[in-house]
């Protein structure tokens, strides 16, 4: 019970922590950028390249990683999203295939094999009659903090309150004097950048692999669904039910049904409440 | 849009005389390669006739081939059900099956659309191999299914015969009155549902339509390959092919995703030597993205606008 | 069969509205859009809706469409209530409405606009029978558009002309209620009088309308009856002078005319 309660705390915190780069272009933005598991991607990449290739120190190896995560949502924002004007089917369509892409240009780098990430802290940690290594209870300590970061930023600095404006309405922001170009530069990079984090995180707890996108990014869009039009709270409160939907569904019916219960809320709430749980009545 | 003129027959019969006549001109190997061109051009046709004209994207299309490609894999091998009937079930399988797929999909727009048909996806990735085993043969999925022809030549002319069929039909029905509607979805629904049309209906339909293609062309590619396995099948690059098939070629047409079909084929054909593996799809859509995002309509709107140009110089020449 | 009975029995009750609206009330969250608003529009006349941005004018227009949901209230069509209908069963009644923002498909030529306000409601049918050019030209000749205008798409025509292929797009629907929604805004002088025109030749050919414009002048020659609402109820009705000879009408006016 306490196992699955810690391991539940645990999963879910990395999996808001993943979570949450995706919500955040989705509310500013309206689009979903379907490459955004390829930051997680990346991320977990460079990581590798630069700590265990090279062999620098870890915390080099996460700045690196975030930086490019930072840069390559910036340049997709620039590159591809702003010239589709908007166009929310193109974006999808189109970030859908550099996340192909992307991960062929990763089989092309590190070849198809799947590679394991030494933890980032190693060791274990026994509670309550519970295992649990240091190296996820530090990815969730880390989206604790990131997660209250980013609440303070986006409620207490004018950035962010400016990222507030955009996302309930661009227009209005815009006529309000607000760059809603550069608060979507900024958003993208922010995005980028805790994407590769995740991925760092995401990576020493699973492995790299070049497909290893697919998983974060359906919990990203289960997070997003089911919280409706993101705020961190919601992403937040979703990244538990759908984490310890899977902690208990593995410990208690099969491991192999792990990820069905995510399918079944994403298309279960789709089918009860269009607009997300927490979504609401638009006007007009 | 207003109706078929004999310059079309002539196109199409020229088109096929020629595919008709291709085993006599190119070697076994490369047949194999139209082989696969044929069955990833009635995907993409499947795809672009609820996709590329209502605009509602779908990234599960898979799961419609694979409904059609394991129903009649199951009832073939496992029942030993004749072939003969097994592939009309299959079929039929697939378009209920599609209907309710789609009846959540109903309730949702844009972007919500395209993410319930890839959770229907990964779903049933994840249920094949975990429900029935005895069944589907679970992640290893099965080998030695029937298959209908001996030989490339056999297996080419079957594969073209479908897929022209297909080609063709889905062309004559895109020219009617309903293919327009279907477009008119996908430049503003509003104003179809205010021109006094069920755009619920019209969706519905051309879903059914989609999935009876998908499911066709699911079951005939199974019992071509002789083998079927979840990870080859539900897999996003798998849905990144077809879509990118599709764009390359000309989404809202039937011409476009077959050109794309063919190219995309033929590059792999040709780029083989030189990438074996999945760096290819590096390639595509490199390709793909640098096409869409010059001219979102694709290869077949840049080749008919050099056409209407070449048309306006012979025009000023005379 | 049905429909002669109804006719008859309106004539014995003296009821015969064609379209009326009972305590219609629309809220979005705690935003009231229109609060209590009854009105009727009898079978043939013209009734001008007027009043500032805002009062919930266009509201109507998609409540009456079911575009919108009202939150209580009815909406009846020659007594028969319609609240329950889907927006295309609606048009199948005889209702039809413009856009202040006219939506045109954007990659069809005028007449193929035109065509999918004349598809019927009917997939077989869709398929199976032609479209019929010559009613498509005769629509879009009707609203005034030139022979060289047919095979233009909507990015080469002016406001003016989405206007008119929006029109034409409605009249294709073949509805006896329209629903005019600012069909003034943005056109010149000599494109006002056009659609002026226009909405005279459909009066006189007995249509039943409700007009909103903020071009009162243009209006008044084209209406019967005027409703001047604001913040979502009926502040006037009567005439026109009557209306704008209204106290709360003249306050709520005058400030931007």
């Amino acid at each position: 019970m306490i196992q699955i309660l810690i391991q539940g705390l645990l999963l879910s915190g990395l999996y808001a922590l993943i979570a949450v780069g995706f919500t955040l272009i989705f509310s500013v933005g309206r689009v979903l950028n379907l490459a955004y598991a390829s930051y997680l991607m990346v991320g977990g990449y460079i990581y590798f390249y630069v700590v265990q290739t090279q062999g620098m120190p870890k915390i080099v190896g996460m700045v690196v990683a975030v930086l490019m995560g930072c840069l390559m949502g910036m340049l997709m924002y620039r590159a591809m999203v702003k010239p589709l004007k908007g166009d929310h089917v193109a974006v999808e369509i189109s970030t859908l295939i550099l996340a192909v892409v992307i991960q062929a240009g990763i089989v092309l780098l590190f070849n198809d094999s799947a590679k394991i990430l030494h933890p980032i802290l190693p060791g274990v940690w026994h509670v309550g009659g519970a295992t649990v290594t240091l190296n996820i209870l530090t990815a969730t300590v880390v989206s604790w903090l990131i997660l209250g970061g980013l609440y303070w930023f986006v409620r207490k600095t004018h950035t962010g309150r400016a990222m507030q404006a955009v996302s309930m309405d661009a227009k209005g922001a815009t006529v309000c004097g607000v760059d809603a170009d550069r608060i979507n530069l900024i958003t993208w990079g922010i995005s980028g950048g805790l994407g590769a984090l995740a991925g760092v995180f995401f990576a020493s707890y699973t492995q790299l692999s070049p497909n290893m996108w697919v998983t974060p990014l359906i919990i990203a869009v289960a997070v997003v669904i089911v919280g409706g039009i993101g705020s961190i709270v919601g992403t937040l409160i979703v990244a538990h039910i759908i984490g310890f939907m899977e902690i208990i569904s593995t410990t208690l019916i099969a491991a192999e049904l792990r990820g069905v219960f995510t399918m079944l809320l994403i298309i279960g709430v789709l089918i009860i409440s269009p607009k997300g749980l927490f979504g609401r009545e638009e006007l007009g | 849009m207003t109706g078929i003129s004999w310059r079309h027959v002539a196109l199409w019969a020229v088109f096929i005389i020629f595919m008709l006549l291709l085993p006599e001109m190119v070697s076994k190997g490369t047949l194999r390669t139209v082989i696969f061109a044929n069955f990833l051009a009635i995907f993409a046709i499947s795809w672009d006739v609820i996709s590329g004209r209502t605009g509602y994207i779908s990234f599960g299309h898979p799961f419609l081939i694979g409904i059609g490609a394991y129903t009649t894999a199951i009832l073939s091998y496992r029942f030993g059900m004749p072939v003969g009937l097994s592939i009309p079930l299959a079929v039929c399988v697939t378009m209920v099956a599609g209907t309710l797929f789609f009846l959540p999909a109903l309730r949702v727009k844009g972007s919500y659309f395209a993410l319930v048909t890839l959770a229907f996806m990964e779903l049933m990735y994840q249920l094949v191999q975990v429900i029935r085993p005895d069944l589907t043969g679970g992640t290893r999925g099965m080998s030695g299914v029937t298959t209908l022809a001996r030989g490339a030549v056999n297996n080419y002319y079957l594969s073209f015969g479908l897929m022209i069929v297909i080609a063709v039909s889905m062309w004559v029905l895109m020219k009617t009155r309903f293919g327009t509607a279907l477009s008119a979805i996908g430049m503003n629904e509003e104003s179809v549902r205010g021109s006094g049309l069920s755009t619920t209906r019209l969706k519905l339909f051309a879903f059914m339509v989609s999935a009876m293609v998908a499911g066709l062309g699911g079951a005939f590619y199974v019992h071509y390959l002789g083998s079927i396995a979840p990870r080859a099948l539900f897999d996003i690059n798998f849905v990144f092919t077809i879509i990118v098939a599709v764009l390359i070629g000309g989404a809202s047409t039937i011409v476009g995703p077959m050109l794309g079909a063919f190219f995309l084929t033929f590059l792999l054909e040709y780029l083989r030597p030189y990438l074996p593996g999945a760096e290819r799809y590096f390639i595509y859509g490199s390709i793909a993205l640098v096409i869409y995002m010059y001219q979102p309509k694709g290869l077949y709107e840049i080749v008919m606008q050099q056409w209407r140009k070449y048309r306006v110089v012979k025009a000023g020449e005379t | 069969m049905a429909e002669v009975s109804r006719r008859k029995s309106r004539r014995d009750l003296n009821v015969s509205h064609h379209l009326e609206v009972n305590n219609l009330v629309k809220m979005f969250g705690g935003l009231i859009a229109t609060n209590e608003m009854s009105f009727q529009v009898d079978e043939g006349e013209s009734l001008g809706l007027i009043g500032p941005n805002g009062a919930g004018k266009t509201t109507i227009f998609s409540l009456i469409m079911g575009e919108l949901r009202q939150t209580s209230g009815s909406i009846t069509c020659f007594d028969s209530e319609i609240s329950h209908l889907q927006t295309h069963e609606r048009i199948q009644r005889g209702i039809s409405r413009t856009y202040q923002v006219p939506r045109p498909f954007a990659d069809m030529n005028v007449l193929e606009n035109i065509r999918v306000g004349l598809m019927p409601d009917n997939i077989w049918q869709m398929i199976m029978r032609r479209p019929d050019p010559e009613r498509e030209i005769e629509l879009a000749q009707s609203v005034g558009f030139a022979e060289n205008d047919f095979l233009r798409h909507p990015s080469e025509l002016s406001i003016g002309d989405l206007r008119k292929l929006e029109l034409a797009r409605t009249l294709a629907t073949d509805p006896s209620l329209m629903l005019l929604d600012e069909v003034f805004a943005g056109l010149t002088v000599a494109e006002i009088a056009q659609m002026a025109e226009l909405i005279n030749q459909k009066r006189e050919a007995g249509m039943t309308m409700i007009i909103v414009s903020h071009d009162l002048k243009s209006l008044e020659p084209l209406i019967d009856r005027a409703i001047a609402m604001n913040y979502g109820a009926i502040v006037a009705e009567g005439s026109f002078a009557d209306v704008m000879a209204d106290e709360q009408v003249r306050a709520t006016y005058l400030g931007d005319e």
